[in-house]
């Protein structure tokens, strides 16, 4: 028994046509996208992780959530916000196994407590004083540090780490007041 | 004041980012040399911390990270549908299942003998027949095969719109309709083999005279040379 069956190609054709139409003016948004917050996401995961390989990996894994959810991630500073925080979250559960491992591997070599050079340059290369930077930063609660780590970043003012979190301007400045007030305390 | 007191709002004027002192802090200041070292000692912290998160966090981003990304992306298809497809798939897997079912059913073995059932298949034996007795053979023959034809999906397009329709056999369905999207370079080709015929309201093409400018004639060669 041979079987027919009735196709409507024009129906086909256009069908065709729009579903390609619509996934490659989605590819373009999302390609413009990944050149606008591609390097956001890196920078956040290399504030947390500190080092480039983990933080890129992160980046990308992160990059690529962010395409699989586009369909309501289209507005850009909703895509913006939402691939930060989810690469700092990612980046965070990164940085917890990394130090589970260390832990594991390592006597937990404790670091001195010096005191402060005398000028920022040479505070800033000091890498005893980075690694306390450091140090005191994995203590902050991680609200704090998400806004400290996005005020660093070069090109991004108060009133877009604001934006791009959704939280009110004063809410950012008292966090960041707070989280700067803490790690002066840890590194007086 | 106390120091203590000047001291606490040095710092909180400090980690708020403030640039200007207040008058009555500045005035101190001016006083105490002891409150003016820790002053100048708190600004270089500060301005270390800053320094070094704006170290932490303005690395160079590496060359590779949206090329990876491009790789990932390729790799993961289309986007937000990742649960489209894995429905679509279950569908075909279920829509599948109930086929090779129907199908099965069809061919079991009280189908069968209902079909053979209704073909008169009866045969004479030599032996029998020179008796002139007919008599039923216990060899069932073989039924012959009907070639059917199953016609599915007649239904007249719902918007009214003239659109050709094309009957395919079944199995070369998915062929046809690869041939019709699956091939965006060919599409106006595809688009001109589908197109509805337009009623013979074409305009005639009209062909301009053969025209000859000049004519060389020259007598054919006899076949006796």
């Amino acid at each position: 028994m041979r079987e027919l069956v009735l196709i409507q190609p024009g129906r086909l054709l256009a069908g065709a046509s729009e579903r390609g139409n619509e996934s490659s003016h989605a590819d373009r948004e999302f390609e413009e996208r990944l050149a606008e917050c591609g390097p956001l996401a890196f920078r956040v995961a290399y504030g947390v992780l500190r080092h480039a390989a983990d933080a890129e990996d992160v980046a990308q894994e992160a990059l690529l959530k962010a395409y699989r959810n586009f369909a309501r991630l289209r507005e850009p500073a909703r895509f913006r916000g939402w691939l930060v925080r989810i690469a700092f979250r990612m980046a965070l559960d990164r940085w917890r196994s990394v130090k589970r491992r260390e832990k594991r591997e390592t006597t937990g070599e404790q670091l001195e407590h010096g005191a402060a050079g005398p000028s920022v340059e040479e505070l800033a290369a000091s890498s005893e004083f980075q690694a306390r930077l450091e140090r005191a930063m994995e203590e902050l609660p991680e609200k704090f540090r998400l806004v400290v780590l996005l005020a660093g970043i070069q090109g991004y003012t108060r009133e877009e780490v604001s934006g791009m979190l959704g939280i009110p301007m004063g809410t950012v400045k008292s966090r960041l007041f707070f989280a700067r007030k803490k790690l002066a305390e840890k590194l007086r | 004041m106390s120091c203590e007191g000047y001291r606490d709002r040095l710092i909180d004027g400090l980690a708020s980012g403030e640039s200007s002192l207040d008058g009555d802090v500045a005035e101190h200041l001016r006083t105490c040399a002891e409150c003016k070292r820790f002053y100048e000692a708190q600004m270089h912290l500060f301005g270390a911390i800053d320094a070094g998160v704006r170290t932490m966090v303005n690395e160079a981003v590496p060359a590779s990270l949206l090329p990876g990304v491009r790789r990932l992306v390729g790799a993961a298809g289309v986007p937000g549908r990742s649960w489209g497809f894995a429905w679509g798939f279950a569908a075909v897997g279920v829509a599948a299942m109930a086929v090779i079912g129907v199908g099965l059913l069809r061919r079991s073995p009280e189908n069968a003998g209902g079909v053979t059932a209704k073909v008169p298949a009866f045969t004479q034996g030599v032996g029998e027949a020179a008796r002139g007795a007919p008599v039923q053979s216990q060899v069932t023959a073989a039924a012959p095969k009907f070639h059917t034809t199953k016609v599915k999906n007649v239904t007249p397009p719902k918007d009214g719109e003239a659109r050709p329709e094309v009957l395919v056999l079944a199995e070369e369905r998915a062929a046809f309709v690869r041939f019709v999207t699956d091939l965006p370079e060919e599409r106006d080709v595809a688009v001109a083999l589908t197109r509805p015929a337009t009623d013979g309201k074409d305009e005639a093409v009209e062909i301009a005279l053969l025209q000859i400018d000049e004519l060389n004639v020259k007598p054919l060669e006899s076949s006796n040379q």
